[in-house]
């Protein structure tokens, strides 16, 4: 715990940290606003409450797709600008255990990412049914909780993303010049051509989308969860395995 | 206290064994053996270059050692339980980030190792700080930087203490404060290790010197042994480093 505490201490001491939750937050909102408004004034009078909640929820985790930029850099900057100011070394100092430091920055990153989303979502979720209103949506339909755990563990994915990223590359620029290529680029290419579903499927973002009901399905959706777990959790072993050769145990 | 013989004894309280890292083409650090006792001051002198940093990297586990280990009280720097609170250590004193306030920056150290931050505005006081402590570092100086370095050296009350140039920086009262705050911590009974290529500064400052040129110890003495009537500590280290490249 103490690992977690001091590594809560470094992101929220710095500004970078308030910046990028910060713009994360406000473009997300601000394009979850915008979708709503226009998507839900052009809603067929005779939608259910059930089929209204769940257009709610779509939309407002549409923003959550934006803001998952500016937090898998925050990730990445969580450790490139340890070794770029040279103080990792003080953070190994204090703190041996090199997968001690990843897996607490880990967890402090995801707590960010979460509350991040929750920030995007819980109001945008609001604003969604007040512009709804006059459909009558119901609570949360079965079918939402998808949109809001896959949404969520999208934004948590990229951000751990980014710092598996810092940890093996340890340069900043390179590092989220790479989470740009696999999150954004990758996906953009594949689709031009014939075999993109199938590279698709192992790329972080189709998974993603396909949850949160952006895209057609091309994979059931527990195959979709399981890959993006895998973005989550493969990079950082990855970096650990990586950071022990390179400074590790003899 | 020991005799200065450089034969390892129960006494050493960092202890370097058969240390080895080569790098690509040189070998930074070559079958170096010695030990540091409590109670003094040690003097760790080399040319640039010598594997002064990279001795110190491997003692604290920052660095993994082509052969040979090291160890503090017996036990390799990173099997050590709250580390900060055994050893303190000084490397790049300007390897911070320039965001943070000094304060924040001995917050998450202290917080690392379970350390009452209780101990920051008098730490920050002692070095010197105390009215800077709601600075970012950022906008630091050297010698400053220094100052948070060996407050953040000092946080967790360690026996033991590393420290890589620590002088580098300061201005003359400020080398003066240092020696004697170095002084003091020894005479608590502390380890204190203290790199360094000024060789003016180690001859009033350390009792015990180890010397190492292109990564092999040299010497390993009581500073009254090396010092002779007839001649300065640089003369004979000099007369050291030149015997080495014969």
């Amino acid at each position: 715990m103490n690992a977690i505490a001091a590594e809560w201490i470094k992101l929220r001491t710095l500004r970078s940290t308030w910046w990028a939750v910060g713009i994360g937050v406000l473009t997300s909102l601000a394009l979850t606003v915008l979708g709503a408004a226009t998507v839900i004034s052009r809603w067929a009078p005779d939608r259910t409450g059930d089929h209204a909640a769940m257009g709610v929820v779509v939309a407002v985790y549409v923003g959550v797709i934006l803001a998952q930029l500016p937090l898998g850099m925050l990730g990445t900057m969580a450790i490139s600008g340890e070794h770029t100011s040279g103080m990792i070394d003080m953070t190994f100092v204090a703190t041996p255990s090199r997968a001690r430091v990843l897996t607490a920055k880990a967890a402090v990153l995801s707590g960010v990412a979460v509350v991040g989303s929750l920030l995007i979502a819980v109001p945008g979720y609001l604003y969604g049914r007040f512009v709804a209103a006059e459909f009558q949506p119901s609570f949360l339909p079965a079918g939402a909780w998808t949109v809001i755990a896959g949404g969520t563990l999208m934004i948590v994915v990229t951000t751990l993303l980014g710092l598996a990223l810092g940890m093996v590359l340890r340069n900043g620029a390179v590092a989220t010049a790479a989470l740009v290529g696999i999150v954004l680029m990758l996906p953009f290419v594949a689709n031009m051509f014939s075999w993109g579903d199938v590279v698709n499927r192992f790329l972080p973002t189709y998974p993603a989308l396909q949850l949160i009901e952006q895209v057609p399905d091309i994979m059931p959706t527990w195959t979709a969860f399981t890959v993006l777990a895998g973005w989550a959790v493969i990079p950082l072993l990855i970096g650990v395995f990586t950071g022990r050769r390179s400074a590790g145990r003899p | 206290m020991r005799d200065g013989t450089g034969v390892a004894d129960r006494e050493g309280v960092i202890e370097v064994i058969g240390l080895t890292r080569r790098f690509k083409q040189t070998c930074a650090v070559d079958d170096l053996s010695f030990t540091v006792s409590p109670g003094m001051i040690t003097g760790f002198l080399g040319a640039n270059g010598a594997g002064k940093t990279t001795t110190m990297r491997l003692i604290l586990g920052l660095d993994r050692p082509t052969a040979g280990r090291a160890t503090v009280h017996g036990v390799p720097y990173r099997e050590l339980r709250r580390p900060l609170t055994q050893v303190g250590a000084l490397l790049d004193a300007t390897a911070v980030q320039g965001g943070r306030l000094a304060k924040q920056h001995l917050g998450w150290l202290a917080r690392s190792n379970g350390i009452s931050r209780g101990r920051i505005p008098g730490l920050l006081e002692l070095v010197g700080l105390g009215d800077v402590g709601h600075k970012r570092v950022g906008g630091f100086s050297l010698g400053m930087k220094q100052r948070l370095g060996l407050a953040a050296a000092l946080l967790g009350d360690p026996e033991v203490l590393l420290l890589d140039e620590p002088v580098n920086g300061l201005d003359p009262e400020g080398i003066r404060w240092m020696r004697g705050l170095l002084k003091s911590l020894a005479a608590e009974g502390r380890t204190v290790l203290v790199s360094s290529h000024l060789m003016h500064e180690m001859a009033v400052t350390a009792d015990h010197l180890i010397v190492i040129g292109r990564g092999r110890l040299l010497a390993d003495a009581k500073i009254t042994d090396l010092v002779r009537p007839d001649a300065s500590l640089e003369d004979v280290f000099m007369e050291i480093i030149e015997g080495s490249a014969r």
